[in-house]
């Protein structure tokens, strides 16, 4: 199944499809959930804020962690 | 698990927009948001979100029934409120373990969660008696000034996942006893608890014939907390939740000139003094850092130890922390539950890779347990050499961050110098300590304690904290004025008309 993540996904969506998105966009510097919750806003809201250059980029190295993230959670199996 | 829904009214898909018995609203537009056990993983029931359409029909409801109650004399609302406690009483158990089904925390601590809604009922009910005004003595001859507070109106209250239930209490009791109406709009990881607290609600004010006194709106943030925090019908919002959301909160609600009261973050800290009693210390540093899995507001996450103690505190916490029962929250010895979901496990797990890598030895846990289930962790302790950058953030989790300290100032610079400013305490059984640290020169946080621990607030005290923790307080002692209007009154029972500061005009 195809992993659709935009700039447009908002982050409750996005924490609540792909939670492994989490940690990947922290070690970026760019915090999701805060006090357990995430925020309110879009990806594209919370990159700019947090001055990511290159968003489209990093949504492409997301998607990427994410599918790789669950090929090894299936090889496990 | 089908036992406690059943006792609470809780049906395998549930409305989430409600005014009163009988009034729950159901658009078929609304998505489906489903709860889940997160010991488990198991889908417990689903919601159907309130839509713009039913989010108009609660809020019409709430500005409705707010003309009415707020003519209702405020004795008689401390009645509703004191029967609201009362079926509180009733439903103590089941609410308290669907409170430890949806969101993790132990048995013990839900249906403790409950008692703190109905102490906090108790406390409305007497504050409907003493919703006192000042009188002043005016400077002009036979003129009397006093003040009067007023209901305010159809007042927001958004919740967090960590106190479901509490939190809604602390706003919606204080609010009914001043005359107001509440809008709630609760986690969407903790749905369920919502409605049956809307149930339970709904019976109370069908016995008093009332109806929109207490109103839920259950939706995501960016579509009903939106909605909300940008309705000019709603002139106060109660936010709990994180710094950054209540930033958003803030600038949204004062462009609109309405009022917030604002519980936001924490990072509190215990300081634990070379005189301390550290096994009073330890005790109180594993509940406030293990209880509810380190997802409370007041968790403790910092430890500043002096030098001289520093490896005897270490090594009994490690002690303790290996002691502590992890597993199923329902279940009689377990101390700590799951997180509340994946995202807040990654959350932790990638707190830790930064902590290690600002020089953080993790000394104790740091592992998922997935044997267990995907959202169970072991609590952490993570030894900083310095107070980096990664312990200024709160991090929703089990994680313990310990530090040395030489003497007690720098003891208190180091606690003052997070942006948060919620709970903090310290171990000591030297009084100019203690006091030292309680003044003005100490604590710079709204709670600030001895020889108790920064989590487990009484519902008696003014509950919030400062800086980033957003200066705003609810619950006992004054914070009902928050929820009131001021008005200040001079009648002139003279035949006169002398001006305030002796000013004479066209006389």
């Amino acid at each position: 199944m195809g992993i659709d993540i935009s700039l447009d996904t908002s982050i409750e969506e996005l924490v609540e499809r792909y939670p492994q998105a989490v940690s990947f966009l922290s070690r970026r510097g760019v915090r999701c959930i805060r006090c357990g919750e995430p925020l309110w806003c879009t990806l594209g809201e919370l990159l700019r804020e947090d001055g990511i250059e290159n968003p489209h980029d990093l949504i492409k190295e997301l998607v990427e962690y994410i599918r790789k993230r669950g090929e090894q959670a299936e090889g496990s199996k | 698990m089908k036992g406690i829904l059943k006792k609470l009214n809780i049906k395998e898909v549930n409305a989430g927009a409600c005014s009163g018995q009988g009034a729950w609203y159901e658009d078929p537009e609304g998505k489906e948001l489903v709860s889940y056990d997160p010991s488990s993983g198991e889908p417990i029931a689903k919601v159907i979100q309130a839509t713009d359409k039913t989010y108009e029909q609660v809020i019409k409801q709430a500005v409705h029934a707010f003309k009415t109650w707020r003519m209702t004399p405020a004795p008689k609302r401390g009645q509703v409120v004191r029967d609201l406690g009362q079926a509180l009483r009733e439903y103590k158990e089941p609410l308290g373990e669907l409170v430890t089904l949806e969101m993790g925390k132990i048995r013990a601590e839900g249906v403790g969660e409950v008692q703190e809604m109905i102490d906090i009922c108790d406390f409305a009910v007497g504050l409907s008696r003493q919703l006192y005004g000042l009188a002043m003595h005016s400077e002009r001859p036979a003129h009397r000034m006093f003040e009067q507070w007023h209901p305010l109106g159809a007042i927001g209250v958004i919740s967090a996942f960590n106190f479901p239930v509490a939190v809604w209490s602390w706003n919606a009791a204080i609010a009914a006893a001043c005359g107001d109406t509440t809008v709630w709009k609760p986690s969407s990881d903790t749905p369920l608890t919502a409605i049956a607290v809307q149930h339970i609600c709904n019976a109370v004010m069908a016995d008093h014939g009332l109806q929109g006194i207490f109103n839920l709106a259950i939706g995501r943030g960016a579509v009903v907390g939106e909605r909300m925090i940008n309705d000019e019908r709603l002139p106060l919002i109660s936010f709990t939740g994180s710094t950054q959301m209540g930033r958003r909160v803030s600038e949204a609600v004062a462009r609109r000139f309405g009022r917030t009261i604002l519980e936001l973050g924490g990072n509190n800290a215990i300081i634990v003094a070379g005189d301390a009693d550290l096994e009073m210390a330890v005790r109180t540093i594993l509940f406030g850092a293990v209880g509810t899995a380190g997802q409370r507001c007041t968790s403790t996450r910092r430890i500043i130890v002096h030098k001289s103690v520093a490896k005897e505190l270490t090594d009994r916490i490690i002690k303790a922390y290996e002691q502590v029962k992890i597993g199923n929250p329902m279940e009689e010895g377990t101390l700590m539950g799951p997180l509340v979901t994946q995202a807040a496990v990654e959350d932790m797990m990638a707190a830790l890779e930064t902590a290690r890598e600002q020089g953080g030895e993790v000394i104790c846990g740091g592992h998922r347990l997935e044997d267990l289930g995907e959202q169970f962790v072991e609590p952490t302790i993570v030894k900083m050499p310095s107070q980096t950058k990664i312990v200024h953030n709160e991090t929703f989790a089990p994680i313990l961050y310990l530090m040395e300290y030489e003497d007690v100032e720098e003891a208190i610079r180091l606690h003052n110098e997070v942006p948060q400013g919620l709970s903090s305490a310290i171990f000591t059984t030297n009084l100019l300590t203690a006091e030292k640290f309680l003044s003005h020169e100490g604590s710079d946080c709204g709670i600030a304690n001895v020889n108790i621990g920064t989590s487990g607030a009484e519902i008696g005290g003014a509950f919030g904290g400062e800086k980033e923790t957003g200066g705003g307080r609810e619950s006992g002692s004054d914070a009902w004025k928050g929820y009131m209007r001021r008005q200040t009154n001079t009648i002139n029972w003279s035949k006169e008309l002398p001006l305030a500061q002796g000013i004479k005009f066209g006389d």
